[in-house]
């Protein structure tokens, strides 16, 4: 569809209902512990309750002395001679040598009941030497720091580091120094950001069932069913193609829910089990123990500005740990960091280092909000210095399409510029702030993603049709890729119902991930849908006997192709349909691909708040997010992403954190001390949605999902900033630490 | 797990008294349920006391006090327009914990007798200078509200016993109580600091008080130099800064996953502050 | 089959012999590219087996057999994904 041709769109842009959403709000929606089925056995999971501790033994005669108790596994249960990635999930899926931090799995038991499964977990003797551990990302890469694996490294990290840095990165262009030197004023600084989880409501919970003869099934929450069955056939040495993933409905993701933890164990617990099923289903405090978090990051930054606000140079310099393995976006986080910003002279340094805490998974952008802290809050900061507005400052250094971005290629189509005015335009910039309150403001960036994509539709005998998608539904994209097909269709919203598959039913599909499903699944729900078009045209021109080319589909039915063509009424898609039986039978279209065209969203968030000076407790008064979605499929969906995005972000700057004991056990595993916003702790968030089409998508699409998390985190330090006028560089800005920056003053 | 429902507090003690294992009383359950789900505690004996006539019950004293019935969820303390009246320090102490959805279970005496030293409802019970009527194998005897807990998780009450009322006092003229604590959050937390302020006023000067701390030591505090300092006084500021001053003096906190001991000792002077101005408006009349 | 420049992550360039910024090589497609750059600089070869993202004209390519024009500008990006 050509770009000018949206405002014809009947569909693409209203706000129907969910599909989803009767089920529910009505509890009927069947989440991943709801699944269960005959004969099912119960699992439970032993976990280490030290940092960093070698095992010595394991014990489990008592628990499998318990009437009830059906298979017992450790490391000894899995395959050996994995390398790279592969073991990086076997042994964070099951300890094997040593136990590398709190929560880490040592063994599993599979019982009758839950109950009973839990009592045979606790008899389990574990016999640890408990060997000296580190949290801290700069702690992690000191002299004698305790070395969490030797040879971890991988070819890019230079001679003379701690074996604790396992990835090393250094990229740029110009000349720094001399950029530098032209500037007036260049400012450098270090700040800190802490660990947080995606904080998904629903723990992760599956039913696995795994036969003596290799074959198995799942029932999962997941994000990508494909990438399980993936993963959990590499770390138990099985055929993927054995192994059969069914998505249930998803209680949240944000990143989490790509990777594996317990689902191997269950399917191992399984086989042992002579192929009973067996549920696991995990407590908060086992994912907040031992799922992925996020990574912490210890950045420095400098920048060099002239007096008026042109930025000359920039480099950053990132030491982040992703837990007990490679893996911390160090990478994305450099990448997206000066993404806003033209540079000439821009030099990025990262380290990826390892800690005794859980492998990190990803959460929302990951990296982006991390680097954004850093170098929104100094760009901020010199703004102040400079007397210049922040925004504007955006605005002359900003990309533009075709601009050569800071991590090395040029930009297609974005819409900096555009987020930007639209936040001039805002009133809220004139809302009057009284004492002890402030306003901030940031930018942030997400690349976006495409990934591995199949798609199926088919038209059912009553002209509706039914898509079936790989990509699990975590923000609506059922919705948007349903009024997609309806708006192609020329029928009825309600006349699509999309599905979300297993992997038996389509080829590989990428996890819901990178802020890909509407973009990716609804480019590729598009496709599919004009294959079965051009066959509906054909079953037309056949029964009018004209060429196939002399048809086109308006509004829902074929019709001839102009006067010359031939003199037929419309064949509506319900009267084809009804009869394709005869015609030549079922018609139905498909499309896989890595879709191209991926397009960026930048966004930028405003925020007013108060700081209680007596308390250093921060209250969030106002709060506008804008960003650029291409075109919003469904609006609600889009705000519903901003706001989402934004409210994670303010719970990372205020006041979530992992908090480590001195033993390196992690100390609020539960929500009442893992402090996520709660409701009442935010206003209502105000969105604009920017719509600076996506050439790359029929309808224009950019993936919204992640660049809502970046702003927040800058966007709160420099309000406060603002409002009481010290520099916070340490997240989170939680009370005693806000306190004691204003008794400091 | 062996379950019990007693029909009087007699037989519950009995039943405690003569228990071997691991013993839990059952009113609301949001915190014994929340534990054994967790694996935390795993009773031998769970003695559910809601099947005793008269637990659910509100009921004025003879000398013009409440006497409070030991399965009193906080929804029905917050909806009783009397005890409101008389102490909404107390109750809005209690109001404060969890949610909604606990307020429908959740009790004044299980907040106590949890023997957590952040529990929210308590500073306000100290203050009002609340009593527990204690019900044991010896007998029936009253103790004050501070002298139940002993540190975290753990009560002065001796094998065999459980409080079977808790007693508010008549609140009298021209006197008002007030509890302030300090979460990050706006709700759904635990107190970083729980203060209740209790005075009584002639004409503006302040007669009585008492002032409670809680979350800053291993059990809540009476902190009787903290009253001592507004007594005599009509709250101004000099009163207010040597309150405050008396409780930070007196908060002996730790550092843990809630907040800094620094953070604690000097919250604990800035909620004795607030909380005292509410009491005292309201001593004054004001529905503040 | 077109002379294109490989642009690499200046960390890579330790791993190339010559510690250089970009690499030269004869190659039609993605998949032959990253042939030739590792067959050129063996150093290289562990990264991009690992896995990196090609970026063609400032679009991730999606595929190995993904044809690059002459003139084409080439980067080697860490691999991308996202939450």
């Amino acid at each position: 569809m050509a770009k000018d041709g949206f405002e014809t769109l009947k569909l693409v842009g209203t706000r129907p209902n969910r599909p989803d959403g009767l089920d529910k709000v009505t509890g009927r929606a069947r989440y991943g512990a709801d699944f269960s089925l005959p004969g099912m056995l119960w699992g439970a999971v032993v976990r280490s309750p030290h940092a960093h501790a070698r095992i010595v033994k394991i014990d489990a005669t008592k628990a499998e002395a318990l009437d009830g108790v059906k298979a017992v596994i450790t490391r000894a249960d899995f395959p050996t001679g994995l390398t790279g990635e592969d073991w990086n999930l076997q042994e964070n899926t099951m300890a094997g040598e040593k136990a590398l931090y709190d929560g880490h799995a040592v063994a599993a038991v599979a019982a009758t009941s839950k109950l009973l499964a839990e009592q045979a977990a606790r008899l389990i003797e574990v016999t640890y030497e408990v060997l000296p551990h580190v949290i801290d990302v700069d702690a992690a890469m000191a002299e004698g720091a305790p070395v969490i694996r030797a040879g971890a490294a991988d070819a890019t990290v230079p001679e003379g580091l701690h074996p604790n840095v396992v990835r090393y990165m250094e990229f740029g262009r110009g000349d720094v120094d001399a950029g530098f030197a032209e500037a007036d004023l260049v400012m450098e600084r270090t700040y800190k950001t802490e660990a947080t989880h995606q904080g998904y409501i629903e723990p992760h919970a599956c039913v696995s069932k795994m036969g003596a003869d290799g074959k198995g099934e799942m029932w999962v929450c997941t994000q990508g069913h494909w990438y399980i069955r993936k993963m959990s056939a590499a770390v138990l040495g099985i055929e993927a193609s054995q192994l059969r993933v069914t998505p249930t409905e998803i209680g949240g993701g944000f990143g989490g829910k790509t990777t594996i933890f317990m689902e191997p164990l269950s399917l191992a617990l399984s086989k042992k089990a002579g192929g009973r099923p067996v549920k696991i289903v995990m407590s908060r405090s086992e994912v907040l123990r031992a799922t992925g978090p996020t990574a912490s990051a210890s950045m420095d930054v400098k920048i060099g500005m002239t007096k008026d606000g042109k930025i000359t140079a920039a480099r950053a310099e990132f030491r982040m740990q992703g837990g007990a393995f490679p893996g911390a976006p160090v990478d994305m986080a450099l990448y997206c960091c000066f993404a806003g910003y033209k540079l000439a002279n821009v030099h990025h340094v990262g380290y990826d280092v390892l800690a005794n805490r859980p492998k990190c998974a990803a959460y929302r952008a990951p990296g982006s909000p991390n680097g954004a802290f850093a170098v929104e809050s100094l760009v901020d900061e010199m703004c102040r210095k400079l007397g210049l507005d922040p925004v504007e400052v955006r605005l002359k250094n900003g990309v533009t399409t075709g601009d050569r971005a800071s991590y090395g290629p040029k930009f297609g189509s974005i819409g900096l510029t555009e987020v930007l005015e639209a936040v001039k335009a805002h009133p809220q910039l004139q809302a009057p702030l009284g004492e002890n309150q402030g306003r901030g403001f940031a930018v942030g960036y997400w690349f976006n993603h495409n990934g591995e994509t199949s798609v199926s539709m088919a038209i059912g005998e009553d002209g509706t049709a039914q898509v079936s998608v790989g990509t699990p539904d975590i923000g609506g994209s059922r919705a948007s890729i349903a009024l997609m097909v309806a708006e192609t269709l020329g029928i009825p919203y309600e006349d699509v119902g999309v599905n979300v598959v297993e992997t038996g039913a389509l080829g590989v599909n990428e996890p819901t991930h990178g802020s890909r499903a509407t973009f990716a699944s609804g480019k590729a729900a598009v496709e599919a849908t004009q294959a079965a078009i051009k066959e509906m045209c054909r079953r037309a021109a056949a029964e009018w006997d004209i060429d196939d080319e002399a048809v086109e589909w308006v509004n829902g039915a074929a019709q001839p192709a102009g006067p010359n063509a031939g003199k037929f009424p419309p064949m509506s898609i319900k009267e084809i349909a009804g009869k394709m039986g005869q015609t030549g039978g079922p018609i139905s279209g498909h499309h896989e691909s890595v879709p191209d065209g991926v397009g960026a969203s930048f966004g930028a968030h405003v925020v007013d708040l108060e700081v209680d000076p007596e308390t250093g407790r921060v209250t969030i008064l106002r709060y506008l997010v804008v960003q650029d979605a291409g075109r919003a499929i469904h609006p609600s969906y889009v705000e519903g992403q901003y706001q989402g995005g934004a409210a994670q972000g303010i719970g990372w700057a205020l006041n979530e954190e992992y908090v480590y004991d001195d033993k390196g056990r992690l100390s609020n595993t539960v929500f009442l001390d893992y402090r996520v916003p709660v409701a009442s702790d935010l206003p209502m968030i105000d969105t604009v949605i920017v719509e600076v089409p996506n050439p790359g998508h029929p309808f224009g699409v950019r993936g919204v999902g992640e660049t809502g998390i970046t702003p927040p985190l800058p966007a709160i330090a420099n309000a406060i900033h603002d409002a009481v006028g010290v520099r916070m560089t340490h997240l989170p800005i939680n009370p005693p630490k806000l306190l004691a920056a204003l008794k400091a003053r | 797990m062996r379950y019990h429902s007693p029909t009087d507090f007699a037989s519950a003690s009995a039943l405690a008294a003569g228990a071997s294992g691991v013993t839990r009383f059952l009113s609301g359950g949001t915190d014994v349920l929340v534990q054994m789900r967790a694996g935390m505690v795993l009773p031998d004996d769970l003695i559910d006391l809601k099947k005793i006539p008269g637990v659910s019950d509100i009921t004025q004293t003879a000398g013009g006090g409440w006497r409070i019935g030991v399965a009193v969820p906080g929804i029905v303390l917050g909806a009783h327009e009397g005890l409101k009246a008389d102490w909404p320090g107390v109750v809005e102490g209690m109001n404060l914990v969890g949610s909604t959805q606990v307020q429908g279970r959740a009790t004044l005496t299980g907040n106590l007798c949890n023997g957590s030293p952040a529990a929210d409802s308590v500073p306000g019970l100290v203050a009002a200078g609340a009593v527990v009527e204690i019900t044991g194998p010896t007998g029936v005897r009253t103790v004050a509200v501070e002298a139940i807990p002993a540190g975290p998780g753990k009560t002065t009450l001796a094998k065999g016993e459980l409080i079977s009322a808790i007693v508010l006092p008549a609140r009298g003229d021209n006197a008002g109580d007030a509890y302030l604590r300090f979460i990050p959050r706006t709700e759904m937390d635990i107190a970083v600091v729980g203060c209740a302020v209790s005075l009584r006023l002639s004409g503006d000067t302040i007669t009585e008080a008492r002032v409670a701390l809680g979350a800053v030591a291993p059990t809540v505090l009476l902190v009787s130099a903290a009253a001592d300092a507004i007594i005599g006084t009509t709250l101004d500021d000099a009163a207010l800064d040597a309150l405050a001053a008396a409780a930070s003096a007196a908060a002996n906190p730790i550092t843990d996953k809630r907040g800094t001991k620094e953070f604690r000792v000097e919250i604990a002077g800035v909620l004795a502050k607030r909380a005292a101005k509410i009491a005292f408006a309201r001593a004054k009349g004001e529905t503040a | 089959m077109a002379r294109i420049t490989v642009h690499l992550w200046s960390g890579l360039r330790r791993l190339t012999d010559g510690d250089l910024e970009s690499v030269e090589v004869d190659a039609s497609t993605v998949g032959e590219a990253l042939v030739a750059v590792a067959a050129q600089h063996p150093g290289l070869e562990p990264v991009l087996a690992a896995g990196v993202s090609v970026v063609i004209d400032g679009e991730v390519s999606t595929s190995r057999r993904q044809v690059i024009q002459p003139g084409s500008e080439v980067y080697l990006m860490q691999r991308l994904k996202g939450g």
